[in-house]
């Protein structure tokens, strides 16, 4: 038993050498090369009738065809990763890119409020009235906000990619409704229209199951942005549909839509278009969103366009429980 | 530092010099005594030599992380009240919170006033020497019990369909009996993060307790509502 064990072991080691490898995987051709020279030149050439074919060169041909196949079996995975070495090595590439651009932009994004935070404390420290001071560390405060906005949400996205998501069926049209209401709510919003439409007839939305709390905080980013980017005199609308497999939530505005060579880019963390320079926020919304539909395998779309009837649209398409 | 000896003591450790250069002199000036020092090791040895009234610990710290001390003193069966300086995870790692029991968490960056109110209420909650709620694997309230190890709940000794979500808003209440906890402070403790609109996600939950419990906002036997402010667990609690 013992002595079976150790010659296979040997015959394993053998076999794993490049040089046994490619002498098995030459064989049968050589063999092949060999039959069909002896057929056709030593003896006289074997035709086979049926075929038309002679002998030798059959025998050349199951040679090549078994070299070609144990070439496959002993070589595949090592060819395979020869030819993928220069998708790697872009891919690493890209990544090292992208994570240095993320650095930089994460510096900007902190820059910023640090900025503001320290001439808030100097302030602070040699404004003579109160009333100065009071302003001085109300900025304080809405600095700090802002740091710890970015950092709540840096940790989030972190946090998505850690944890398990909760998937119990999630009934989209309240949530939308909730989510609506609650945004109607907040300060920026009022004397804002924004326009909820869900579709009731013939039956009520099938489910989707997720996270409810993950995709309140989805819709609510899109509805929030909407808000944010437009005016007073703009209209927000989102609209729900449902085809049985999937169900769609558009959140469309009608502000000044988004430069077309930012759109690509919206998703991306911390990237800020022409249009947000100006506008608070983390710069981790939209990318916090997306991440999260996608987490419930469902898509994020946008279109938008600068001239009349200008607007964008953003679409949701979540795959429906089954 | 002796010269109120009748203020109760604190321990503050914290690795970071900003921290502790910034939040000794504020707790100092709410009324404590504050023994501040740097790393887990040192904090074992002063809450043995110092007996303080509560210990205030951050988790990534150099020698002994905040989490092996609280273990540690735990399993010496010392019962210090204790505030660690983190986010409590998802429900997995809940667990194992627990183990390590501390009576509560706060994560950074956090507003002082936030650390005070925390210290108080803690303080008034737990008796020097004794176990608290917060490290109990069973907790009870009139005909609710929580098993907080297999993360069930039951009501009536008939189990209750919760929601992950909805249980570990329970726990929290449960473990914080008779204290206003705001919409924000659920969010974060249970969440971990918080949004604008959050908050109604934490009235939801309420709201599935609530019909589990058959108990009426009008006249609450578990979880009253706190007008403007948020909730409040009213039923007495104890642990086992």
């Amino acid at each position: 038993m013992r002595r079976l064990a150790s010659l296979l072991e040997w015959l394993n080691r053998w076999f794993s050498t490049l040089w046994v490898r490619l002498g098995i995987v030459l064989l049968p051709v050589a063999l092949g090369g060999m039959v069909a020279f002896y057929v056709q030149i030593v003896i006289r050439p074997l035709p086979i009738l049926a075929f038309r074919i002679d002998i030798g060169t059959a025998v050349l041909l199951a040679g090549l065809f078994l070299t070609l196949l144990l070439g496959a079996y002993f070589f595949g995975d090592e060819s395979r990763s020869w030819f993928a070495r220069d998708e790697i090595v872009a891919m690493r590439h890209e990544l090292e890119e992208s994570r240095r651009q993320f650095i930089r932009r994460l510096d900007h994004e902190l820059k910023n409020p640090l900025t503001g935070l320290q001439a808030a404390l100097v302030n602070m420290a040699e404004a003579p009235d109160e009333a100065d001071r009071a302003r001085a560390a109300e900025n304080a405060r809405q600095a700090l906000e802002r740091l710890r906005r970015l950092l709540a949400d840096l940790r989030k996205l972190a946090e998505l990619d850690e944890q398990s998501l909760e998937r119990l069926p999630v009934d989209i049209p309240a949530l939308l409704e909730e989510v609506t209401d609650a945004v109607r709510s907040l300060p920026s919003a009022q004397g804002r229209a924004i326009h909820l439409l869900i579709s009731r007839v013939p039956w009520p939305f099938p489910p989707v199951r997720g996270d409810r709390d993950l995709l309140s905080l989805a819709f609510y980013n899109l509805i929030e942005n909407a808000l944010k980017f437009t005016t007073s005199q703009d209209t927000v609308e989102i609209r729900a549909l449902e085809d049985g497999k999937v169900i769609l939530v558009e959140v469309a505005d009608s502000g000044p839509g988004i430069p077309p060579t930012d759109l690509p880019k919206i998703f991306e963390e911390l990237y800020r278009g022409v249009n947000a320079r100006r506008v608070e926020g983390s710069g981790l919304g939209l990318a916090l969103t997306r991440r999260i539909v996608r987490l419930h395998g469902g898509t994020l779309e946008v279109r938008s366009r600068q001239d009349e009837p200008r607007g964008t649209v953003f679409t949701v398409r979540l795959p429906v429980a089954r | 530092m002796d010269t109120f000896p009748d203020r109760p003591l604190l321990l503050l450790v914290d690795d970071d010099p900003s921290i502790a250069a910034t939040v000794a002199p504020f707790l100092e000036r709410a009324g404590f005594r504050v023994l501040t020092v740097s790393d887990g090791a040192t904090a074992l040895e002063k809450a043995h030599s110092h007996r303080p009234a509560l210990i205030i610990l951050d988790v990534l710290m150099p020698r002994l992380d905040g989490r092996e001390v609280l273990r540690r003193l735990r399993r010496e069966n010392v019962w210090i009240p204790a505030i660690l300086l983190t986010q409590v995870g998802e429900a997995s790692e809940r667990a194992l919170a627990l183990e390590e029991g501390a009576d509560d968490y706060l994560n950074k960056p956090f507003d002082p006033y936030e650390l005070l109110a925390r210290i108080r209420a803690v303080l008034r909650r737990t008796r020097p020497g004794e176990r608290s709620l917060s490290t109990s694997w069973m907790l009870s309230a009139l005909d609710l019990r929580l098993d907080r190890r297999a993360r069930r709940a039951f009501f009536k000794e008939q189990p209750l369909d919760l929601t992950p979500k909805a249980f570990a808003v329970l726990e929290y209440l449960m473990t914080h009996p008779d204290e206003c906890l705001s919409r924000e402070r659920l969010l974060e403790a249970v969440w971990g993060w918080d949004y604008p609109v959050g908050t109604r996600t934490v009235d939801t939950r309420i709201a599935e307790l609530r019909r589990v419990l058959e108990d009426d906002p009008e006249q609450p036997r578990y979880i009253e509502t706190v007008a403007g402010e948020g909730y409040r667990f009213v039923a007495p609690v104890t642990g086992q």
